[in-house]
């Protein structure tokens, strides 16, 4: 127990990982917040920097950013109307109407508190639960991970996209770029061409880069006019009855926040969506009708896609497997550091579980201090115009991508990974499947020929395997159910119940 | 991604350049180690490569299938790539190849000026003065906060 907390105060005590967590969320609100900047994308890039860090001060910036990111997109959502993050498309529809009569401050303050709020509940869970779900991983063997990862994968694709076969498309296009290189248990060259620069593989970093930098860089390059509304900001500190007010609901949608959060394939920005779907049912006679500046639906969205941070790290940690896109970002970054993310983290490296519960709890800590104050100055940056954001941007990702092997191939890499994305992007494929597959690809091909062989090469015994054990019967279970909700084999099945009603049989 | 209609111009060309990409991608799979065993270094790439082609496909035939609705309107080739993503793409392209020719300072400052001038529209003096700001800015927290390593050029032997 004393290791326990002595660990988890590291952060707290040591000055320099205090001041770069610190840092690391002040610049996530600012990055979350302009609208054309993502979290993903600032924490693909920063990994490239930072892997030469010792693994603390790395995973101490990283944490703040993200916990910052999620939360600074609620400010350009409640101040321009321009969600600075996905996650903050909840908080677009109530904050701005808040925000244009008047109650911008209001707005702001309460959105604070409650993402606050809800960042400890997410984080609380995962430090009581990561432990449970990880003895148990312990039992998961290679047909589970890969069941997992394939779950993950479709989870992504179907709930992100616009549809879901090009969904299953950007994920298995995924898998297929991280096949390339040395096979790692044959060392036979899969798509290598004979060319000995293929043979380590795909540079992982310059594809995130090349995908959520270059790509939605380029995306951004057709809002280059949107005007931005200026607001007026005044009282930020919200009132206390309105907090007590509204703690029951921001306790409600932080659970349902860390649920979404820790399911592996889905983040803040659906669990925010949930929890404002949650407001609007369980509020009965809201003081401002939903859509016209309801404090409800601005309190539900934010509380829970903070609570979703701590949450994503429950699957990241313990099975391996990123909740999302930025998490994928992530788990990239502690495989660099050298860590391998999965059960047995916390039995062989404990220490980094608590350190990383620990600079969780420090970066919400931050959260409250940072959110609460410099709106003014806030306003003005996010104000960038876009037209020098977007070039700087680029220069940003040329660096991040060379920066990680000192190699200019790798930036013709992130350049082609960026026009492939680009197209992609325009025509409705997410890119958040697409790393999530270079990231789990290679970990899904060896628990599949880990399984194959133990089942001695035969498909009904390894058909079998799925069914007649309990947790790999589960989660083919889950899967089975989540290709039939996407095809219309269900439809057809009630539209045939249906007709059949109405012929009276 | 709001905002963007469903039926978009080249989407069903860029269906069927998918397809041709998987068809290849599955023959390369195939090639790995063909259908010789359930366990070898191909069989994951072959369920890959198979799973984009069907997908593919299936995205081509709902697209036929959108084609004949009334009102399904197409938007303009412009709306893809319109002349403003072209020209960047040609600046960031030349900005990438000269990175390690003339040195990351020298190809940055050029990029950045170019681009501010076509995308941002302020007088020179204006573009050249937040040029050197963001050069600068990113010099001195990449090389000297960071310590990372920037491109040198191979023409300028290090000047830059």
């Amino acid at each position: 127990m004393s290791e326990v907390i002595s660990n988890l105060a590291i952060v707290w005590t040591d000055p320099w990982l205090l001041f770069l967590t610190a840092a690391g969320t002040l610049s996530g609100i600012y990055v979350g917040a302009i609208p054309g900047l993502s979290v993903t994308m600032a924490t693909s890039i920063l990994i490239s920097f930072t892997f030469k860090w010792p693994v603390n001060d790395a995973l101490a910036l990283i944490t703040g950013i993200f916990m910052g990111g999620v939360y600074g997109g609620s400010r350009s959502a409640i101040l321009l109307n321009i969600p600075g993050a996905p996650s903050a498309i909840a908080t677009a529809i109530e904050g701005y109407p808040m925000a244009k009569r008047g109650e911008a401050g209001e707005a702001i303050g309460l959105t604070t508190v409650m993402s606050v709020i809800g960042g400890f509940i997410g984080i609380a869970a995962l430090a009581t639960l990561a432990p449970v779900i990880s003895s148990f991983a312990i039992l998961f063997n290679s047909r589970d991970y890969l069941l997992l990862g394939l779950i993950g994968i479709l989870l992504v694709g179907t709930l992100s996209g616009e549809s879901f076969a090009k969904g299953v498309f950007a994920g298995a296009l995924g898998v297929l770029i991280g096949m390339i290189g040395l096979d790692p248990m044959t060392a036979e060259g899969r798509f290598t061409f004979g060319n000995v620069s293929l043979m380590g593989g795909i540079p992982y970093v310059a594809a995130m880069i090349g995908f959520f930098g270059v790509a939605e860089a380029l995306v951004q390059l057709h809002q280059l006019d949107v005007a931005v509304v200026r607001q007026k900001v005044d009282r930020i500190v919200p009132k206390l009855h309105d907090v007590k007010r509204y703690l029951g609901l921001a306790l409600r949608a932080s659970g349902i926040g860390t649920i979404i959060g820790a399911l592996p394939g889905t983040g803040g920005d659906i669990a925010a969506l949930l929890a404002y779907d949650h407001a609007r049912h369980s509020t009965k006679d809201p003081d401002v009708p939903f859509g016209k500046g309801c404090k409800e639906g601005l309190v539900a969205p934010e509380a829970a896609n903070n609570a979703a941070v701590g949450g994503a790290y429950i699957p990241m940690l313990t099975l391996g497997i990123p909740g999302d896109a930025v998490t994928a970002v992530i788990i990239g970054a502690l495989f660099i550091h050298g860590l391998k993310p999965g059960p047995l983290l916390l039995v062989e490296t404990p220490h980094l579980f608590w350190f990383i519960v620990g600079a969780l709890l420090l970066a919400n800590s931050c959260l409250l201090v940072f959110g609460l104050t410099g709106i003014r100055i806030f306003s003005k940056i996010v104000e960038c115009p876009k037209g020098v954001l977007i070039p700087l941007i680029i220069v940003l990702s040329a660096v991040g991508t060379y920066a990680i092997q000192n190699n200019p191939v790798h930036i013709y890499w992130m350049l082609l990974f960026g026009v492939i994305g680009y197209f992609m992007k325009m025509y409705g494929y997410q890119v958040g499947p697409v790393i999530l597959g270079v990231i789990l690809g290679p970990m899904m091909d060896s628990n599949y020929r880990r399984a194959m062989l133990g089942a001695r090469g035969d498909v009904s015994t390894f058909l079998w395997n799925f069914v007649s054990h309990p947790i790999s019967f589960i989660l083919s279970l889950a899967l089975i159910i989540m290709l039939l909700s996407q095809t219309p084999l269900l439809r057809w099945f009630h539209h045939w119940r249906s007709s059949d009603h109405q012929r009276g049989i | 991604m709001p905002g963007y209609s469903p039926q978009r111009q080249g989407e069903r060309g860029f269906s069927l350049l998918l397809i041709v990409f998987s068809a290849t991608a599955f023959w390369q799979s195939y090639a790995i180690s063909g259908f010789t065993g359930l366990s070898t270094p191909g069989v994951f790439p072959m369920l890959a490569s198979a799973t984009m082609l069907v997908s593919a496909v299936c995205l081509l035939l709902q697209n036929i299938d959108r084609r004949n609705i009334p009102g399904s309107s197409q938007t303009s080739a412009a709306s893809v790539l319109p002349l403003r993503i072209v020209v960047m793409l040609m600046l960031i392209t030349g900005y990438l190849f000269a990175m390690p020719l003339i040195g990351f300072i020298l190809s940055s400052a050029v990029f950045l000026f170019l681009s501010f001038s076509y995308l941002w529209r302020k007088p020179i003096l204006v573009s050249l003065l937040v040029t050197g700001g963001s050069v600068a800015f990113v010099y001195l927290i990449f090389r000297k906060l960071f310590q990372v390593v920037l491109p040198k050029g191979s023409l300028l032997q290090g000047m830059f």
